[in-house]
């Protein structure tokens, strides 16, 4: 699987690629974006299987950034989840509005981010 | 005072210090603070808030406590105020900010991004008018830190 990871945050891209290669998923190839911009470059230029997407952020934001991909065709079923410390229900239902998949809240839980990305596994066809 | 609103702030924290430390930092006794007072510590993330009520959301450390954080977080020991010292600060201020506003959804706000103040004897500048500005500070085996949140409208005097 090949995760492209935004955060403004170093640290923080860190903590999730960390949590991921703790939960044993050795072969995937993870990407990484500081910003919506840098991640819409990337999203471009190359194949990403799942976005792991902050949402205040510098430049474009993580939330701006899921309006621009739900509205261009070949980014519309592209799973993503929300990954931010944004923890009122009004934020989850304008993301999910929006067009996520799902949503986690900073910290990050490996529990909780493991179940997501599970859900979104079994969705794929195979 | 209406302190109620405090909760979340400190409720957000200490769920980030759990998560992400493993450590339960203890409360001490608030205080006000006035607006020119110089903070005693050596770097401030700082989160300002709009929406339905204005204000700030203040996290300082001494410089050693925020390395020694940092350093846990990174698993790379720190020795100065780097990039990744800065980056840890502002990101825990953003965490709780964004957190304490679950338990503060009867008011829709919005958060900025973080920005951060170091050097010895820096200062903050707060919202204009007669708005409180609560300290909590806490205790660690690492050292003192502090919280410290204004929100015109939701904590009054």
């Amino acid at each position: 699987m090949r995760i492209l990871i935004v955060d403004d945050s170093r640290i923080m891209r860190n903590i999730v690629k960390n949590t991921l290669t703790a939960l044993r998923y050795p072969d995937d190839i993870f990407l990484e974006a500081a910003d919506g911009d840098q991640a819409w470059s990337i999203l471009e230029a190359e194949e990403v299987s799942i976005l792991l997407l902050d949402w205040n952020m510098p430049g474009l934001n993580g939330l701006e950034l899921v309006k621009k991909l739900r509205a261009t065709p070949k980014f519309q079923v592209l799973p993503i989840i929300m990954i931010t410390s944004q923890a009122a229900k009004y934020n989850v239902i304008e993301a999910v509005k929006a067009g996520v998949d799902d949503y986690l809240v900073k910290p990050v839980n490996e529990a909780n981010l493991e179940v997501k990305l599970r859900r979104i596994l079994d969705r794929r066809p195979t | 005072m209406n302190i109620h609103y405090l909760l979340p702030f400190i409720e957000a924290m200490e769920g980030a210090f759990q998560q992400l430390f493993q450590l339960t930092p203890e409360a001490l006794t608030p205080y006000l603070v006035r607006k020119e007072e110089v903070l005693d510590w050596d770097i401030s993330g700082i989160i300002g808030i709009a929406g339905e009520a204005k204000g700030l959301v203040v996290l300082s450390f001494p410089a050693e406590l925020a390395q020694q954080l940092t350093t846990q977080l990174t698993g790379v020991v720190k020795t100065s105020l780097d990039d990744d010292v800065t980056d840890a600060v502002g990101e825990l201020v953003n965490i709780i900010a964004g957190n304490a506003k679950k338990g503060l959804e009867e008011f829709e706000l919005l958060i900025s991004l973080p920005s951060i103040v170091q050097g010895p004897s820096h200062q903050v500048t707060w919202p204009s008018g007669p708005v409180p500005i609560i300290t909590v500070p806490f205790s660690t085996p690492g050292g003192h830190f502090s919280l410290s949140v204004a929100l015109e409208n939701i904590i009054t005097p």
